[in-house]
């Protein structure tokens, strides 16, 4: 079967790629996709054991260098102000993803024309918004209608509980006549399409055993097998191989077994996210591409963007109970997202405020720290913070800056012998300031719902959950390595779908945006059958 | 469960002693919630299971909190009153703030995952199947967000 040609080839089953051949499967094409990683089993995952606490902290870290599971890939990020997380499997970034699912705003799609910096996206809100609604209903999103920071738009299902700490979050932000609202969660807050609604289990950031949250090996996988898409697992694609008229003919992956193959394809499509889709492009060259396949523009693996993310923590002695309930939604703040001359940053930021640490994260950070003393007066203390601790989190846009970017690492390789990538990144003078007004505002948002211990932890640096810009969407082949609808300019029949194609980072965790793009990328697929090479 | 010592202990004689009542002055009982002490449980197996890796560092702190105890107080920790281990450590962690460290990260771990302790703080463990209920909040708070109005820009 290795041999046989099919019509689409995808390489890498998450997000982007789930929805993308959910969208395709409708064509009747032949469908495969090769993922390197496995099928999860959510009975393995950390909350069905007591020590899930611990238990999480390897196998399961967002970061690939820790977990090391023989399906990942190193990344050299010495050179980087912010650190990888991701995961290798089917379902990609989604199995460990906390499921916050806030879409980008309109004025995200005009950056330059607004705001004079970076560039404009070749698309528009109102072009994504039909897709948006399509993949919330397919993923099972949470949410409550009305947000006066974006678009009216339904959600399928009703919000995600925000808890006693939202309530005093809340009264802190309007006490101070801030934006504030429930967070849009793709997790599901009701039973639907046969799955059981959550159970504020907590550590979705480990996976979910309770398969609540929309990880699209839940969400669409099974779907998209049932529509007849095939999908095979331990999959290492190491290139994308082309003709001498610059047509993509297939890939060459290793199987778990480290047999090569040449899969054939008359379509190859990119979905390894925005480390891993630069990474594979580069390590692509051939006679015609020698730097890289798609690559003409030289702008490959270059733009990368992360959201640089600063934390603040506070603690209200309200026995919240903080830390039950879905870890990464409970509410946010968007009092500061859009542009203000005013101040001395261009773009803003979300304040995302998350549930509560666990007990042994309490308890130890407390004990490190002195807050929490050894002795008599130990469970006195414990208690004073255990279920009050509240998490607000900074995340800032990020612009593009060519010298943020993915390489080849000279030396590194992964199990296979595939160079690794390696990252160079650094905050640019924007994102320091944008950082220390959204720490300060933080505080003050802590202060304001009466918190005691405010602690800015400044920007993190394992925060690097979200990868785009890498193969960046523009109408000029010499600025852009896509075109407005994720066709490469030097190679007709290879798209990309994942983050990559961002043209700029919004301020907002892109899962929902880069799945909306996946559909509009193949309806416009689907109608451009007919001059889809021209 | 006590501390037992078993054929993968991986502390000396000396060591193991001295485990026991120093977990105690880290987390000592609570009669009035019924909160056992940290020397109570299993801390060796927990460490042997969940972080073999720690185990070095472990050693360490029991030898330095051993050879403090012989210098201050005449012999090792495990063999003093309870007033005198008090007096050892006071001495020892003003010394060196840092002592401990290895030993407190796992016995906190070990601590609030343990069955009686986690049962105690009315916490689920482990949180599958049953899961938590939560406050659905209170959203006539978003009164004021709303009449706001529209926020976002055009484009």
């Amino acid at each position: 079967m290795a041999d046989d040609v099919v019509d689409v080839l995808i390489i890498g089953a998450g997000a982007s790629a789930a929805a993308f051949a959910w969208s395709m499967a409708d064509t009747r094409m032949r469908i495969l996709c090769l993922e390197q990683g496995d099928w999860m089993n959510p009975a393995d995952y950390p909350s069905t054991s007591k020590h899930w606490q611990v238990r999480r902290q390897i196998a399961y870290n967002q970061s690939p260098n820790i977990r090391q599971r023989d399906t990942d890939y190193p990344i050299n990020e010495d050179e980087s102000a912010v650190s990888v997380a991701n995961f290798n499997g089917v379902g990609g970034g989604t199995i460990l993803y906390s499921a916050h699912f806030p879409r980008f705003k309109p004025s995200d799609f005009r950056v330059k024309s607004l705001d004079g910096v970076a560039d404009d996206w070749p698309l528009t809100y109102q072009d994504l918004d039909p897709y948006f609604a399509q993949n919330d209903k397919n993923m099972g999103v949470s949410g409550l209608s009305g947000d006066p920071m974006i678009p009216y738009h339904d959600m399928p299902l009703h919000h995600i509980p925000i808890g006693k700490m939202g309530d005093a979050m809340g009264r802190g932000f309007n006490k101070l006549g801030w934006h504030w609202w429930p967070s849009d969660a793709a997790i599901i807050s009701e039973d639907y399409e046969g799955r059981e609604k959550c159970a504020n289990l907590g550590p979705c950031n480990s996976g979910c055993a309770k398969g609540a949250k929309s990880s699209v090996d839940i969400a669409y996988w099974p779907l998209n097998q049932r529509l007849g898409v095939e999908l095979k697992t331990r999959c290492r694609v190491r290139e994308i191989t082309v003709d001498e008229n610059d047509m993509a003919t297939g890939a060459i992956y290793f199987d778990e077994n480290g047999i090569e193959h040449h899969q054939r394809a008359e379509i190859v499509v990119m979905a390894c996210n925005g480390v891993g889709t630069p990474r594979l492009l580069l390590n692509s060259t051939s006679k015609n591409f020698p730097d890289g396949l798609a690559n003409r523009s030289g702008l490959v693996g270059k733009n990368l963007m992360f959201h640089p993310w600063g934390m603040v923590e506070g603690y209200i002695e309200e026995g919240m109970m903080s830390h039950l309930g879905p870890q990464g939604t409970c509410l946010l703040s968007q009092e500061f997202y859009e542009t203000d001359t005013a101040r001395d940053f261009v773009r803003g930021y979300t304040l995302q405020v998350t549930r509560g640490q666990p007990p042994v994260s309490v308890a130890t950070n407390g004990m490190l720290r002195g807050d929490i003393p050894w002795g008599n007066d130990h469970h006195a203390a414990f208690k004073r913070y255990h279920g009050n601790s509240v998490l607000v989190g900074i995340c800032c846009e990020d612009l593009p800056e060519e010298v943020n970017q993915v390489t080849l690492d000279p030396e590194l390789k992964d199990s296979n012998g595939i160079p690794a990538p390696k990252l160079t990144y650094r905050l640019s003078e924007n994102s320091e300031r944008m950082m220390a007004h959204g720490l300060a505002r933080a505080e003050e948002a802590l202060e304001a719902a009466g918190a005691f211990q405010i602690t800015p932890f400044g920007q993190v640096r394992h925060t690097g959950w979200h990868l785009m810009g890498t193969a960046r969407m523009g109408g000029d082949p010499s600025r852009s390595v896509v075109n407005g609808w994720g066709r490469s300019h030097d190679v007709k029949n290879l798209f990309v779908i994942d983050g990559s194609i961002f043209v700029t980072s919004g301020a907002v965790n892109p899962t929902t945006t880069i799945q909306a793009l996946a559909l509009y990328i193949a309806d416009q697929m689907k109608n451009n059958l007919a001059t889809l090479f021209d | 469960m006590a501390n037992v010592i078993t054929s993968d202990n991986f502390l000396n004689d000396e060591q193991t002693k001295s485990l026991t009542p120093l977990l105690n002055c880290i987390v000592p009982p609570d009669a009035d919630s019924g909160m056992p002490g940290a020397g109570e449980l299993d801390f060796i197996g927990y460490v042997n299971e969940f972080a073999p890796e720690a185990a070095a560092g472990i050693r360490s702190e029991l030898d330095e909190l051993n050879t403090a105890a012989t210098e201050e107080a005449g012999s090792s920790f495990g063999e003093l009153s309870g007033a005198d281990q008090a007096t050892v450590l006071e001495i020892l962690r003003h010394r060196n703030v840092r002592f401990g460290r290895a030993i407190v990260v796992q016995a906190m771990a070990c601590y609030y995952q343990d069955d009686q302790v986690v049962a105690l703080l009315g916490e689920q463990s482990p949180p599958f199947p049953e899961g938590n209920t939560v406050h659905p909040g209170d959203l006539t708070l978003l009164d004021p967000v709303k009449a706001a109005g529209r926020r976002y820009r055009e484009a």
